[in-house]
């Protein structure tokens, strides 16, 4: 590593690594990346990336595919309006240049899935679009399908996206998102797939000098969707937040990665993930990278994930990790718990006359509300909490999280990698 | 005028031991509009009883009957029983993050009532209820007993009785941990709530100086799962002075029994 000479680069503290620059050798975002899909091994869960993924339910993914058309993908606005002219919506072939798209795939998922999309969808926004864009992607089938999206904002636009997906897939989709200079942009991708579906890829972003990203990840459908978020910025004072919500039902495997890179100078980013778990064998992860490079002082980041387990047998994985190359930073902190919505709680509630469900209903509106409210879209609030209680009701009939009466919390039926608060 | 018997009730509950035999057969009859003291050592069984009568899944009813007017208790969910007319402040409330106490308390009263308040009288009822109890407005925001001081939980359970409006309240060791004003206002919340409403008071407590303010028209001693004696509001200046030695074997002591 070499650093810019005005950068300061003191010893790192074995007791208070945060505090100071850990001069780590190596950092996730120095994996590979490459549009060969060849470029990357096969995933296994020996691999860092994969240590939580159920490898096999979606190996399908690992190798190059045709896309079939069973997935379908239209534009237009969320209130049904006829696309303005500040939009313009065309397929792009690959190979055409001066698409503006952000960078090469992180993954062998994601150099899959850049192989097999047959085209690009280029969501250009030019100039400030009050109405949500809405992109509706539909699955009609279960042959393996691949889609990418480009989404840019130019310079000082502001504009919302919504992505929603619906229906039965198994998709590999790719989502590069470029906010440019002083753009204030938003992009929501909502997964409310069948409990059929698999939903695979990742979502590359950069965001220019002085701009911000709002980038809202809701996952409440599907069986397996496994995202990866990559996040750079293009110039300094921009802001990122990657917010993100789950509810997983039984069986069910969400994953979500983000990586936010801090590589210019005093950007800020802030990294909220909240999921609901419910039923046997339910299981999220949430892995927070954040990596601050020595190019980025006046650096302001924060990342947090926490979990709200409802019953026995589901896990939360719950993983941030902080690299840390620049001691002339404003602060970078994390914060991840899983907390388990025990008899107790329930008990306490009920004894108000409250019955079960509502006490339930309760708990799960306020763990998720805020958030909610934050993603900033009215048009999906309303659904989005409603598309929760729905989950929570087919989920009800399941025992509760925790006999209280052995006298011992089950912890290793709901784990986190880090309890702590920073 | 209702009735709460409560007939040769047993309960245990199941430890890293075995079972445990808790309550041992307690007999008692509280009509509205009277109050009584429970007064005993500590593990006899108090609280048990107060969480086998709200319906605490961890205890095991394994005899005798609790009727409200006629209606048996025992068969109820917990939930239910809250709306037939029961309510218990518990001796260790419990936080509920995430659930505003405004939420909370509309819900619960939306639930024992049968119907939403409307907005407007509620949010009324509610402030003048909190200002009674000296609690500040801000609490209504709050989670549900995150992060309130001991004190600030038995004002909050007292502040749910009143909104409640049961017919019969449980209260398990309210008195304990407030200073002496918190103790005033938190009775005077009590004494309110029975002149509104005629409701009968099960108050559990170590201390006679709350029964200068609540006055009981009867107290029970406790001792061992069971009620073992049975008098007027002097009993509890007798047990002041004497202790509980004489309710158990000689050379033990109640929670060495236990
Ligand atoms: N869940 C439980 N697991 C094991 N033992 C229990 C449980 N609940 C109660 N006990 C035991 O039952 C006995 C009665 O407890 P309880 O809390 O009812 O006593 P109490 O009379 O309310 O005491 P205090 O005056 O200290 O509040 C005690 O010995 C207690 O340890
Ligand atoms: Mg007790």
């Amino acid at each position: 590593m070499t650093s810019s000479p005005e950068i300061a680069m003191p010893a790192a503290d074995p007791k208070d690594p945060y505090a100071m620059p850990a001069l780590m050798p190596s950092s996730a975002d120095r994996a590979i990346r490459s549009f060969d899909y060849a470029d990357f091994d096969i995933p296994t869960r020996k691999q860092e990336d994969f240590r939580y993924t159920p490898v096999e339910r979606v190996e399908e993914f690992f190798q190059p595919f045709a896309s079939s058309d069973d997935v379908t993908a239209t534009v237009g606005m969320i209130d049904g309006s006829a696309l303005p002219d500040t939009v313009t919506v065309r397929t792009a072939s690959k190979e055409e240049t001066g698409v503006p798209a952000v960078g090469e795939p992180a993954d062998r998922i994601e150099a899959i899935e850049w192989a097999a999309a047959p085209s690009e969808l280029v969501i250009d926004i030019r100039a400030d679009t009050p109405t949500p864009v809405l992109v509706d992607v539909s699955g009609h089938g279960l042959d393996l399908a691949a889609l990418h999206i480009v989404i840019v904002a130019r310079p000082h636009v502001r504009a919302d996206v919504v992505i929603e997906h619906t229906g039965s897939a198994r998709l590999a989709e790719g989502v590069e998102v470029t906010a440019m200079q002083g753009s204030e942009l938003s992009v929501t991708s909502v997964q409310e797939w069948n409990d059929d579906s698999k939903h695979v890829g990742g979502h590359r972003l950069r965001i220019g000098a002085e701009a911000t990203l709002r980038h809202s990840v809701v996952t409440l459908g599907g069986d397996v969707v496994r995202l990866r978020m990559d996040q750079d910025f293009d110039g300094p004072h921009a802001k990122s937040d990657m917010l993100g919500i789950y509810f997983v039902g039984a069986g069910k495997h969400y994953e979500h990665r983000t990586m936010v890179v801090h590589n210019h100078p005093e950007c800020m980013s802030r990294v909220i993930y909240k999921g609901a778990l419910s039923g046997e064998h339910a299981h999220s992860t949430w892995v927070g990278n954040a990596l601050i490079e020595p190019t980025a002082p006046g650096t302001d980041s924060y990342e947090l994930n926490r979990n709200l387990v409802l019953t026995k047998g589901a896990i939360a994985d719950s993983e941030p990790n902080l690299e840390i190359e620049n001691g002339n930073i404003v602060g970078a902190g994390h914060a991840s718990s899983v907390g388990r919505f025990d008899e107790e709680q329930l008990f306490y509630m009920e004894s108000r006359g409250v019955p079960e469900r509502q006490a339930r209903k309760l708990v799960v509106h306020g763990f998720f509300k805020e958030l909610v409210d934050q993603v900033g879209i009215p048009q999906i609030d309303d659904r989005i909490m409603a598309t929760l209680d729905a989950r929570l009701d087919e989920s009800v009939a399941a025992p509760i999280a925790e006999k209280a009466d052995d006298g011992t919390a089950n912890n290793n039926e709901n784990y986190a990698h880090n309890q702590e608060e920073n | 005028m209702s009735t709460l018997e409560i007939k040769d009730l047993r309960a245990s509950v199941e430890t890293k031991e075995g079972r445990k035999q808790i309550l041992n057969g307690v007999n008692l009859t509280i009509e509205s509009n009277t109050t009584h003291a429970i007064m005993g050592p500590n593990g006899s069984g108090k609280s048990t009883l107060a969480y086998t009568l709200a319906g605490h899944p961890k205890y095991q009813v394994d005899g005798g009957e609790v009727l409200l007017d006629g209606q048996n208790l025992l068969e109820m969910t917990p939930d239910e029983r809250a709306r037939a007319g029961l309510f218990l402040a518990m001796q260790y409330p419990v936080e509920v993050p995430g659930v505003s106490m405004t939420n909370f308390l509309r819900t619960a009263v939306t639930a024992v009532q049968g119907k939403a308040p409307s907005i407007r009288t509620w949010t009324k009822e509610l402030s003048e209820a909190m200002e009674r109890l000296r609690m500040d407005p801000k609490f209504a925001q709050r989670s549900v007993n995150e992060g309130f001081s001991g004190g600030e939980k038995k004002r909050a359970e007292v502040l749910q009785l009143e909104l409640l409006r049961p017919k019969f309240a449980i209260l398990d060791e309210t008195d304990s941990g407030l200073d002496v004003d918190a103790l005033r206002i938190v009775s005077e919340g009590v004494n309110r709530a029975k002149e509104n409403t005629g409701m009968g008071i099960m108050m559990v407590t170590h201390y006679t100086r709350i029964l200068k303010y609540i006055k009981p028209d009867v107290v029970h001693v406790f001792a061992h799962g069971q009620v073992v004696e049975t008098g007027g509001p002097e009993l509890a200046d007798v047990l002041e002075e004497e202790g509980y030695d004489k309710y158990l074997p000689e050379g033990t002591t109640e929670s060495a029994l236990a």
